[in-house]
This record gives C-alpha cells, sequence and structure tokens, in this order.
C-alpha cells in the first residue's frame, strides 16, 4: 500500500528569473502506508519543498502527487480536502498557537472539519494523552507553558485532525533528550495504535535509527537512498558523502568489523549492538 | 592553570510569575571557568544554562551573588557603561537560529555590524571582517546574500560576526541545534579551532553528547545547579544520574555500560568509536 506517490515531480522556485532554483528535479517516490518513513538530507537539498507538496500547500512545477491513489490536483478547487488528509506540523509549530486555551487550541482543526462537539472533545482529549498533555494543562492558557509543552500541544492540534499521513518537519529540534523522547515517543505510539503513515524529518541520526521503519534520503534535489532504516545506515560512506551520518553506534560496529571481528551489518541501536557482541562472545569464536 | 576568566560566586536567579510566585532558575551557583579552556554545559530544557549565559554577558542582572569576568565584577552596583559595552565585547553570544543574528543583506557588511557599532575606523573594519572570514573558512562567500547559504554556513557567519569584535570568550547557546549533520561538523570544528589556534575561551551549551565529549571539560547543571563537572570521560561514566535528569551519554559509552553490566570487565570512559571499538576488542583476547 502506498500513501502517498510523486510521480516525475518537479519543483523550481522563482522561474524565468536570475533566481530561478531547482528544488526538486524529475522525483518519482512512493511511501508505504502504515509505517513511520524518515525523511533526511542536508539542508536544502529539498525536504521541505516535497513535504509542501504532500497536501497540495504548493503546487509542483510538472509531475503528478498522488495521496491514497488520487492526484491530488486532478480538481484544483477540491485541494482542500487533502489538507485534512495529510496534516502537516511545521518547523517550531510552537509560535503557531494563539488560543485561549490548550483545549481550545487543539480543537481549532477537528472544529474546522466541521465535526460534532462529542467528537471534537474525544479527539482532543486522545491526541492529549498521545502528546503527554494532562487534563490540567489542558485549561491553562497556551502561552504559560514551555517551549516543549507549547510544542506537544501544537502537534496535538494536528493530530486531533486524524488525518491519515501526519507529516512532522524537525519535531524534535532544540529538545533536549528526554523532550526529544516524549515526542518522538509519543507520534510512534500514535502511529502503532492508529496505524496510520507517519512522515519524520530530521537532522538527528540516532533518532531516526530509533523511531523509522523505512528512510528517504535526499540530495541535492533528488532522491539519493530508500530502504528499510537497517538497509540505509549500512551505507555509511554513501551516507556522509552527502551531508549526513550514521549514528555511533553503527560507526561502532564498523570499526569493530575493520578489527576483524564477524559483527552482521546493518545495525543501528545500541540494544542490537549489545546483543550481537554477546553472541559473538558467547560462539567464543574471533 | 590557574587563570579564572569567568568566576561564578553565588549567584541566584529568580523572576516573578504573573500570580506573584518567584520561580528559581539558578540557585547559589559557583563556577570558574579557566581562561582558554573548552568547556560544554549540559542540562535538560529549563535547567538554567540559558539563564547562565545570559547573566555572564548581562543580558539579564542576578538576583543576587557575584560574577568576575576577565578581572571585572560585572554585577557591582556601579557598574559603568563603558565596563558593560567592555563586557559585551569581551563576551560574544551566538545563539541557536541563525536567521535571527543575520542582521544584512551581504555577508560582509553583517560581519562589519560588531565593529560599527563599536566605532572602529573604516580601515580597521576591513582588515578584522577579512580575519573573521578567513577564521571561519568564508572568505569566498564575502559578497554573497546570506539567505542564500546553507544552516552550517548562516552560523558560521553568525560567528565571524562575533569574531569581528575581537571577543576573549564566545558563549555558543545551542547554535548547532538547528543544523544538518555537516552544517554540525563544520560548526563544532570552527569552535574548535577558535579555542585551539585563537586562544578564545568557549563555553559550548549544546543537547548533543558527542559534542560535549569534544570538549576539555563538562559542566552539567540540573535545577539550578551544578550537578556533575569534570573531564568529559569522567562525567559520562556517571549514566545513570544523566539519566535520572533528562540527558543521554555517547552511544559508545551506552553500549559498553550494558555490557559491564552483563558483568563483562570494560571502562566504560570511551567517548570515541575508535577508542570503544579496542575496548571490545580487548574482550576477544585481541591479538593484534
Amino acid at each position: 500500500m502506498t500513501a502517498i506517490e510523486l510521480k516525475n515531480v518537479t519543483y523550481v522556485y522563482s522561474p524565468d528569473t536570475p533566481f530561478c532554483k531547482t528544488a526538486l528535479d524529475d522525483v518519482s517516490l512512493e511511501i508505504k502506508a502504515g509505517v513511520i518513513t524518515g525523511l533526511m538530507g542536508h539542508t536544502g537539498s529539498g525536504k521541505s519543498t516535497m513535504v509542501q507538496l504532500f497536501n497540495g500547500l504548493t503546487r509542483p512545477t510538472s509531475g503528478t502527487v498522488f495521496v491514497g491513489g488520487e492526484d491530488i490536483w486532478a480538481e484544483p478547487k477540491k485541494i482542500s480536502r487533502f489538507r485534512f488528509k495529510v496534516g502537516l506540523v511545521f518547523q517550531y509549530p510552537e509560535y503557531q498557537l494563539f488560543e485561549e486555551t490548550v483545549r481550545r487550541d487543539i480543537a481549532f482543526g477537528p472544529t474546522n472539519m466541521g465535526l460534532d462537539e462529542a467528537e471534537v472533545s474525544r479527539r482532543v482529549e486522545e491526541a492529549a494523552i498521545f502528546c503527554g498533555i494532562s487534563p490540567e494543562m489542558l485549561e491553562k492558557s497556551p502561552f504559560d507553558l514551555s517551549g516543549g509543552q507549547k510544542r506537544r500541544v501544537a502537534i496535538a492540534g494536528i493530530m486531533a485532525m486524524e488525518p491519515e499521513v501526519l507529516v512532522l518537519d524537525e519535531p524534535a529540534a532544540g529538545l533536549d533528550p528526554q523532550g526529544r523522547e516524549e515526542i518522538l515517543g509519543g507520534i510512534r505510539s500514535y502511529q502503532r495504535q492508529k496505524k496510520n503513515t507517519v512522515i519524520i524529518v530530521s537532522h538527528s541520526m540516532e533518532d531516526m535509527a530509533r523511531y523509522s521503519d523505512e528512510i528517504v534520503v535526499m540530495d541535492h534535489a533528488k532522491i539519493f537512498m530508500q530502504g528499510s532504516t537497517a538497509e540505509v545506515f549500512k551505507n555509511a560512506e554513501a551516507l556522509s558523502s552527502v551531508g549526513l551520518s550514521v549514528p555511533q553506534v553503527t560507526e561502532l560496529c564498523n570499526k569493530l568489523k575493520e578489527r576483524g571481528l564477524d559483527i552482521p551489518d546493518g545495525i543501528y541501536t545500541t540494544e542490537a549492538a549489545k546483543s550481537a557482541i554477546l553472541a559473538l562472545l558467547s560462539g567464543g569464536n574471533k | 592553570m590557574n587563570d579564572p576568566f569567568i568566576k561564578v560566586e553565588k549567584l541566584n536567579f529568580s523572576y516573578s510569575e504573573d500570580d506573584g510566585s518567584d520561580v528559581e532558575v539558578l540557585r547559589d551557583l559557583d563556577l570558574t571557568i579557566e581562561r582558554g579552556s573548552l568547556v560544554a554545559v549540559l542540562g535538560h530544557n529549563g535547567s538554567g544554562k540559558s539563564t547562565l549565559a545570559k547573566l555572564i554577558n548581562l543580558i539579564l542582572t542576578p538576583t543576587s551573588g557575584k560574577i568576575f569576568v576577565d578581572g571585572l565584577e560585572i554585577t557591582k552596583p556601579d557598574l559603568s557603561e563603558d565596563e558593560l559595552f567592555e563586557n559585551r565585547r569581551n563576551v560574544g553570544m551566538v545563539f541557536q537560529n541563525p536567521d535571527n543574528q543575520l542582521v544584512a543583506t551581504i555577508v560582509e557588511e553583517d560581519i562589519a555590524f560588531g565593529p560599527e557599532n563599536l566605532g572602529v575606523t573604516p580601515s580597521e573594519i576591513r582588515s578584522r571582517v577579512d580575519y573573521a572570514l578567513e577564521t571561519v573558512g568564508m572568505t569566498e562567500f564575502a559578497r554573497h546574500s546570506p539567505h542564500q547559504l546553507s544552516g552550517g554556513q548562516k552560523q558560521r557567519v553568525a560567528i565571524a560576526g562575533i569574531i569581528a569584535m575581537m571577543p576573549k570568550c564566545i558563549i555558543f547557546d545551542e547554535s548547532t541545534a538547528m543544523l544538518d549533520p555537516s552544517g554540525r561538523r563544520e560548526v563544532m570544528d570552527t569552535i574548535i579551532r577558535l579555542n585551539r589556534e585563537f586562544g578564545i575561551t568557549v563555553l559550548h551549551i549544546t543537547h548533543y553528547m558527542n559534542e560535549a565529549a569534544m570538549c576539555d571539560r563538562v559542566v552539567v547543571i540540573n535545577d539550578g545547579r551544578i550537578e556533575l563537572d569534570g573531564k568529559p570521560e569522567e562525567v559520562f561514566c556517571h549514566v545513570s544520574h544523566l539519566e535520572r535528569i533528562g540527558l543521554d551519554v555517547p552511544q559508545t559509552v551506552e553500549v559498553l555500560n550494558e555490557l559491564k553490566k552483563s558483568g563483562l570487565p570494560v571502562d566504560i570512559a570511551k567517548l570515541s568509536a575508535d577508542d570503544c571499538a579496542d575496548e571490545i576488542m580487548k574482550l576477544f583476547g585481541d591479538h593484534k
């Protein structure tokens, strides 16, 4: 099952001017439904441009965007329904809060979808739980919260719309390790329970390794690599050639291999590394 | 090594909430930073580390306590305006988001902004701008527009803007947080170079444990107090303590710590992949 498909998509900023810049160059891509896909690439590789095509916020210069098999620009007047199907959380979404209470802020999206009150509050409360927002916090002003809490409120606001595809651009940027885990862990339990599609843009290889099922790597307006998390992190040198890296634990496994240890490929979590090392020790073979 | 550049004594900072209650951010904090050292400051969001940085630059003033910078007590009540500006020039700050720090439309004009405001002569500004650009490796971009640069490049321009003011110390307040891995490497290389080659005292506030591992010393702030302080390999041995206060350790330490818990004789204080691999190979009767 494919959640989102791009077919020969090109996007050019300021065409026919001296500032003309091709942000996406004939990109074809299928994003699997029902899993978490990590989208990585160095700054300026085209990630954010691509993400804005997913819900029709921008229209490709050429090529076709399919959501759930439908060409989203077939009837441009009906584009807004794709905004409900594909929910987009921008970078630093905490600056977008505006309501009097957290509850009302989270309810804004679902209310605009025309849902009845009971359904809206069911969704608000469910999204609050995924995002670690306590019932007391729901009644507070969003402006009385800390930065990390505000970020969670903003994410809950999009989750409450229950989009088929939830796209988050750097949801954990600037947070400490625990804050990152709260947000990304919450997103994962939401995805595992709802079985919908989640796309996370991130610069943290460690976070990508921990939370993604699939990874798409972009470089210079093109798709550079795509595959399962283990497949992608096998390619340490290729990733470093496009300004990325592998998690430190993967680097460690590569170093062990250089030293002659027969450690399996594609290890990207500390738990897997530990088990592999222990297995080799108990096997007694070098 | 006993030449403090920054000395903080019994520093307290609190602010009042709307309902009149006081929030204590820093509590009786003592800290000495040696001249020419490269110190990482770790702590979870809200631990007080950015507040400390802003106090050292007098963007904020403390509730009580003393701060000495380069021998000058900046917290004395009769601090003159000249002394205040002198401190601002001595201690430069680079923030998280490079887009919030760049003011001009051309890279070299942006870098000239600081020294211009200090009343430096035009010819001197010219040479400082060139020097600053060279120091951060951005000379070829002198006439570019900042918005065409990558995140790492923009942050290097922001650093150059500080260097052009010739500070003795630079505080980096999560300056790598918004960058991709190669941008982080560029900025980290620049920070280390400023410290090693130019002797600038550096305070590097970060959430990346691998960056802290590259510094001479790691100071961990929690709940307004210093909880751990020492060489990186000492501090990162406190795995459970760090986890309890919402921080991580480098993955090398995590793996070694897990192996140790399984009863294996390993030294967990290995911060680089190479050192860690050597340590693990010992378990296999490393016959190299």
